[in-house]
């Protein structure tokens, strides 16, 4: 391994070094997006962890440094509950995305040996985003309410009795919702990785005895992990920032991290806002940070 | 000698264009055999309807004396080495080749020290000792086809299949795995099937070649025969060493596009009707020379030569505009400089000609 690491890297050092010697003006190619990011992302950023540190009173806030803002979040159930939610929901959607999209990547970037169909298939599940986000969620209280579709017809067949009432304005209808909703952004990454599997490595492992779960578990899967991470990572960032859609379909009823900021904004609460939007941002880094760990994805793509 | 592999009438076709037409053969245990084909002529279809992942339209393939049209792949026990060999590109070279072992469904080895064990023994016998912890991409293309050899021959296959395998080589390795292959063959004592489209690949290694001719085997017989007494005029353009013409047998002689070509020796039937002569048959003389009785003689203008070597190689229009190739061997003549555009006289043997009717 260690002769193979050396001879490996010997024209990688020298390619470096032939670069090295060239001046270095394609730098600035960076320059309009590194400025962009410096000032609308980097110095909001760092404006909110100071801001976070400010005195809040009940009408204004003022830019003398405190921690009371941060002992007031981490001493109340109201948002360590929501931190908890948060989570939770993540947790859940995370593992609904995965169970329902990794058979449809499955499907659509290995079985489909048609490349234009594959293509379509993947177009087809973008459909959603035609819509809007509220006519979606308009559209669910028919379906799941009350007095909605599904309770009508499980009424009908005699199954329940009661209507189910945890189907809408519950933690239920959030994961659905969610679910369906950033399904797609685990689709594509993974069909991607799948469909660039050679076929004939799969055909290999057939001649070589395997069965088909073998093969998937010591072959396609593996392959497939890069393509996971990165749909993990999509799934992850949007779902811990949400907040539209807890606040749409839950009637209140489920608070995260992202209800809080949006609540504690329209009540002018800068500090508590600032505070919240600092352990969402940790917690997204630590989330990406985790995922990265599971594959070195600098290897794989 | 027993056979390894009877195909009796396979026929497969793709979205009704056949590919196979009818093949039957008998392949020998433990013997090298070569399939030719020219591109198109079915040859990889074939190979895969043998492995089972194509399923034959009609027809029986017997596997050591049982029918295995309808067993899948993992359960035929005959091996298969990719043209661009598929190795697995997330595992090491040895965990590559102990995948089979490891993972199949008949038999499969589960104490990890039988497994390093044989892996250790194959990666020996094809010489990759050394590099058994190499990521699959860190390696050279004569190195991955060592390993995907491996990885077949590991699990002691009663048959293994080399689709193109020496393909996606360089020219100077080509010849070097030729008798490489050769010899783990010998070793192991399985019947290898090599696919190519290269005649002197095929004649190379093939103690049997099977020529295949759309979708049909054309011709099995052993290098030597093949080489000098092709089947049809069909092989023989195949060989790529013959001079090719139609026409018809009148009598005594064959009518061809250039004249009437007095026939000597034996005749074959083949369905069509053709006359061929070997390149390296053929005598280039001084257009005023006279033939002697038992030769053939046309005339040509001399186009270019290519020199090989041992060999030249001359190039001739004929009348009807057809090119027509020499082949000199070298080693006892000297090379003899021709005239662009010149007439020159071509000659040979009435009986080195092979006749087709």
């Amino acid at each position: 391994m260690t002769m193979a690491a050396t001879s490996h890297d010997t024209p990688v050092e020298t390619a470096e070094h032939h670069a090295r010697k060239q001046p270095d003006r394609t730098f600035w190619l960076l320059a309009p997006g590194a400025l962009w990011m410096l000032l609308f992302l980097v110095a909001p950023i760092l404006m909110m962890v100071y801001v976070s540190f400010w005195t809040q009173t009940t009408f204004k806030i003022e830019p003398t440094l405190t921690l009371k803002s941060w002992v007031t979040f981490f001493s109340s159930d109201t948002y360590l509950g929501a931190l908890w939610t948060t989570v939770r929901i993540w947790l859940i959607v995370l593992v609904c995305t995965l169970l329902v999209g990794y058979p449809a990547a499955l499907f659509v970037g290995l079985f489909v040996k048609n490349k234009t169909l594959s293509t379509a298939l993947l177009v087809l599940c973008v459909i959603p985003f035609w819509t809007s986000f509220l006519i979606r969620v308009l559209a669910w209280r028919p379906m799941l309410g009350k007095e909605g579709a599904i309770n009508m017809i499980l009424m009908k067949l005699g199954v329940v009795t009661q209507p189910i009432e945890v189907l809408l304005f519950s933690e239920l209808s959030v994961i659905i919702g969610m679910t369906q909703i950033y399904c797609v952004f685990m689709v594509g990454p993974i069909a991607f990785m799948l469909g660039r599997i050679d076929p004939s490595v799969i055909e290999a492992a057939q001649d070589l005895g395997a069965s088909f779960w073998r093969i998937f578990r010591t072959i396609i899967l593996p392959l497939s992990m890069p393509g996971v991470v990165v749909g993990a990572i999509f799934v992850s960032v949007m779902v811990l920032g949400e907040f539209a859609t807890s606040a749409a379909l839950s009637g209140r009823k489920v608070n995260l991290l992202g209800n809080i900021i949006v609540t504690q904004v329209g009540s002018l609460k800068w500090a508590f806002a600032a505070v919240a939007g600092v352990v969402l941002t940790i917690l997204m880094g630590a989330v990406v940070a985790a995922l990265l760990r599971v594959v070195d994805l600098r290897k794989e793509l | 000698m027993s056979s390894v592999l009877q195909l009796k009438n396979v026929h497969k076709a793709f979205a009704g264009v056949p590919a196979l037409s009818g093949i039957d053969a008998t392949l020998a245990d433990n013997a090298y055999i070569s399939l030719l084909g020219p591109s198109g002529s079915g040859k990889t279809t074939l190979l895969r309807v043998i492995a089972g992942f194509e399923q034959p339209d009609g027809g029986e393939i017997l596997f050591a004396g049982k029918r295995v049209d309808s067993v899948p792949p993992h359960e035929r026990g005959i091996g298969f080495v990719f043209q661009n060999f598929a190795l697995f590109p997330h595992l090491s070279v040895a965990q590559n080749i102990a995948f089979g072992l490891e993972n199949r469904v008949v038999d499969p080895v589960t104490d990890p020290k039988v497994v390093a064990a044989r892996v250790r023994d194959i990666i020996s016998l094809v010489g990759l000792s050394g590099l058994e912890d190499r990521a699959t991409t860190q390696i050279s293309g004569g190195q991955k086809q060592r390993v995907a050899l491996a990885r077949t021959l590991v699990t002691e296959p009663s048959m293994v299949l080399l689709d193109e395998p020496l393909g996606a080589l360089d020219a100077n390795l080509r010849m070097r795995m030729r008798s490489e292959l050769r010899t783990i063959r010998e070793r192991c004592g399985v019947t290898f099937l090599h696919v190519t489209g290269s005649e002197t690949e095929a004649l190379a290694m093939g103690d049997t070649v099977l020529v295949l001719d759309r979708g049909r085997i054309a011709q099995s017989t052993d290098a030597g025969s093949l080489y000098s007494r092709p089947a049809s005029a069909d092989v023989a353009r195949f060989l790529n060493c013959y001079n090719i013409f139609s026409g018809t047998v009148e009598g005594e002689g064959f009518h061809s596009p250039v004249g009437m070509l007095a026939l000597g020796g034996s005749r074959q039937a083949s369905g069509t009707p053709a006359y061929a002569i070997r390149y390296d048959r053929v005598s280039i003389r001084p257009q005023d020379a006279a033939a002697a009785g038992d030769e053939v003689r046309i005339e040509g203008s001399f186009v270019a030569s290519e020199y090989s070597g041992a060999a030249i190689n001359s190039f001739f229009t004929l009348d009807d505009g057809r090119v027509f190739e020499v082949e000199t061997h070298l080693s006892h003549v000297a090379p003899t400089a021709y005239e662009e555009r010149g007439r020159y006289a071509l000659v040979w043997k009435r009986e080195d000609a092979l006749v087709f009717v």
